[in-house]
């Protein structure tokens, strides 16, 4: 009779806390997006780019962890056996891949751009029999490269 | 946009060229938007995932799985589809694929892009 | 010579954020939750019924003969040189009385075994076997109360509510380890609801074995006191009460007294006096407290 009591309030605390949680983060992470909107990211490797205003490049990298809650725990195991999309579990990929992009960008500030971003995903966490997954992890990779601004002029000697 | 919408405009243009090389052989990129990506999640019902533990037995193709894949394959790449179209795009380039294994029994695909402009 | 331009025109950037989020679903979570939930209590009580139609054909099949070495296989058998006890000849005599005035039929031979231990109860075991805890010897205070404890334990052999039960159970078992096996929540709420479903399921039998048994003490005795004694009798530890009935597996003692009692009136069975139990039964008892 009590198991019965504490699962509900456990889904009840997962359900509350966590959406609660993800609003926050998904506001977080619109906001920072549109700040960041000006410097392009691109999964293209070759863009033409003006040789001699290279000033470096180098990779960057933004890892975020997300974790799971219990009442999105249930859904998913509720889901495995009637089949058909996880919805519980797409806004936990969803933010945790977004996280990780904008943390790469930021981990850059004064980056012209982006190139070959690359995102992997795994899951975190104790396999035991019985769990599904405790924590999703999301990792941003790409180049950034630093251009100098158009009317800086180079540093190095010059003809005379 | 709502959904009618986006479907409405999607008929009227032409169909998104997805490329995972760097560029739309034959045609020029001309402006680039920034990183489309689709993700989704499937899993399937009880009685696959039983036909999927006696399989393991005689070993074989999972013919059910392999639906599950194939079916979140197709709908990842619609959604992002659907975001570079949102954004005014008319072709994706180095598009790439990316699974993990986020529950039992559940296929994940995660695909991105970048969406561009071509002529 | 003028170079011929072949540069392409470089790339623009036009940064451009998606207008809704693509990768989520918008369905509210509340509403799936209770769905998906929906869909699963509808389809276990869908498994538990269909279960219960095919226990009961399953049940008639299965002949006396064939139950008894079943059970012979799983249950060890009391060593033959052993004999009876003082206790187990009295219990298998009144046992006995029953059959030789065609109260109760039996399908097979009923042995009845005094086993140690403190806990009131008696237990009737597949094949044909009651068992008597030392601690319900104690309590029992004439023989009418011993016989309807005696005739309670035979009525579950009558309904062969131990194979019912004991077919249930399992196919219950193997269902919520296949559903409920991948996750700790769900597991722990197909447990619950199973446990529920299981003990009201007994509860009916309890209920069929306690009428079964005043019939037989009626037919015995000629009279059914000392049908509802051992209810009085059972320490209030174990009279579940109000909250704890659902899950136990024997419904409150109040109740059972009651029914009882109402039968009793309906089928007009007359009241009499109660047989003490004979002088040496409680021997080798511990002196009650």
């Amino acid at each position: 009779m009590y198991d019965l009591v504490i699962i509900l309030i456990l889904t009840a605390l997962g359900y509350f806390a966590g959406s609660w949680a993800e609003q926050k983060h998904y506001r977080s992470i619109e906001k920072r997006e549109q700040a960041m909107l000006k410097v392009p990211v691109t999964t293209m490797k070759k863009i033409k780019l003006p040789r001699e205003r290279i000033e470096k490049a180098c990779l960057v990298t933004g890892s975020a962890v997300i974790s799971v809650d219990y009442f999105k725990r249930l859904l998913a195991s509720l889901r495995n056996i009637f089949g058909g999309t996880v919805a519980s579990y797409e806004s936990l990929l969803d933010r945790a891949r977004r996280e990780a992009l904008l943390r790469m960008r930021e981990s850059a500030p004064g980056a012209s751009l982006f190139l070959n971003v690359r995102i992997e995903t795994s899951t975190i966490g104790r396999y035991s029999a019985k769990r599904n997954i405790a924590s999703l992890e999301a990792m941003a990779y790409g180049t950034a490269v630093y251009l100098r601004k158009k009317n800086e002029t180079h540093a190095a000697p010059a003809q005379p | 946009m709502t959904e009618k919408q986006m479907q409405n405009l999607a008929g009227r243009r032409k169909k998104i060229v997805l490329t995972n090389i760097e560029t739309i052989p034959g045609r020029r990129i001309v402006e680039h938007f920034g990183l489309v990506s689709g993700s989704t999640i499937r899993a399937k019902h009880l009685g696959r995932d039983l036909m999927a533990s006696l399989k393991n037995l005689v070993g074989g193709e999972l013919k059910g799985y392999t639906q599950l894949l194939s079916e979140s394959r197709d709908q990842a790449t619609r959604r992002m589809i659907r975001q570079a179209e949102d954004m005014g795009a008319n072709a994706i380039v180095n598009v790439r694929f990316s699974t993990s294994s986020v529950a039992q029994g559940a296929a994940e695909l995660y695909a991105y892009g970048t969406a561009v402009r071509v002529e | 010579m003028a170079r011929l331009s072949t540069c392409a025109k470089k790339m623009k950037h036009t940064p451009r954020l998606p207008s809704r989020n693509h990768n989520v679903t918008p369905v509210s979570p509340i509403r799936e939750l209770l769905i998906l939930l929906g869909g699963l209590v509808a389809a276990m009580v869908l498994i538990y019924v269909l279960l219960g139609l095919g226990a009961d054909l399953l049940v008639e099949h299965i002949s006396p003969q064939t139950e008894q070495k079943l059970a012979s296989f799983f249950a060890p058998k009391k060593n033959p040189g052993q004999g009876q006890s003082a206790k187990e000849q009295w219990l298998q005599s009144l046992v006995d009385r029953m059959e030789s005035k065609k109260c109760v039929r039996l399908p097979y031979p009923i042995t009845v075994q005094v086993s140690p231990g403190k806990h009131v109860n008696a237990m009737a075991l597949p094949g044909g076997r009651i068992v008597v805890l030392d601690g319900l010897l104690e309590r029992v205070r004439s023989e009418n109360e011993m016989a309807f404890i005696l005739a309670h334990e035979l009525g579950h052999f009558k309904h062969r509510d131990h194979l019912r039960g004991l077919g249930r159970g399992l196919v219950f078992a193997v269902v919520s380890t296949l559903i409920g096996g991948s996750d700790g929540a769900l597991a722990g709420l197909v447990q619950r609801s199973v446990q529920v479903s299981e003990s009201s399921f007994s509860r009916d039998q309890e209920s069929a074995a306690d009428s079964y048994a005043q019939d037989v003490l009626n037919c015995t005795y000629g009279h059914v006191s000392g049908a509802t004694d051992f209810f009085h009798h059972m320490p209030k530890k174990q009279d579940p009460g109000a909250f704890g009935h659902y899950f136990s597996s024997h419904p409150e003692n109040q109740r059972r007294i009651n029914s009882l009692l109402n039968r009793q009136q309906e089928k007009h069975y007359p009241n009499g006096t109660r047989i003490p139990l004979p002088p040496g039964s409680r021997k080798d008892v511990s002196p009650p407290k």
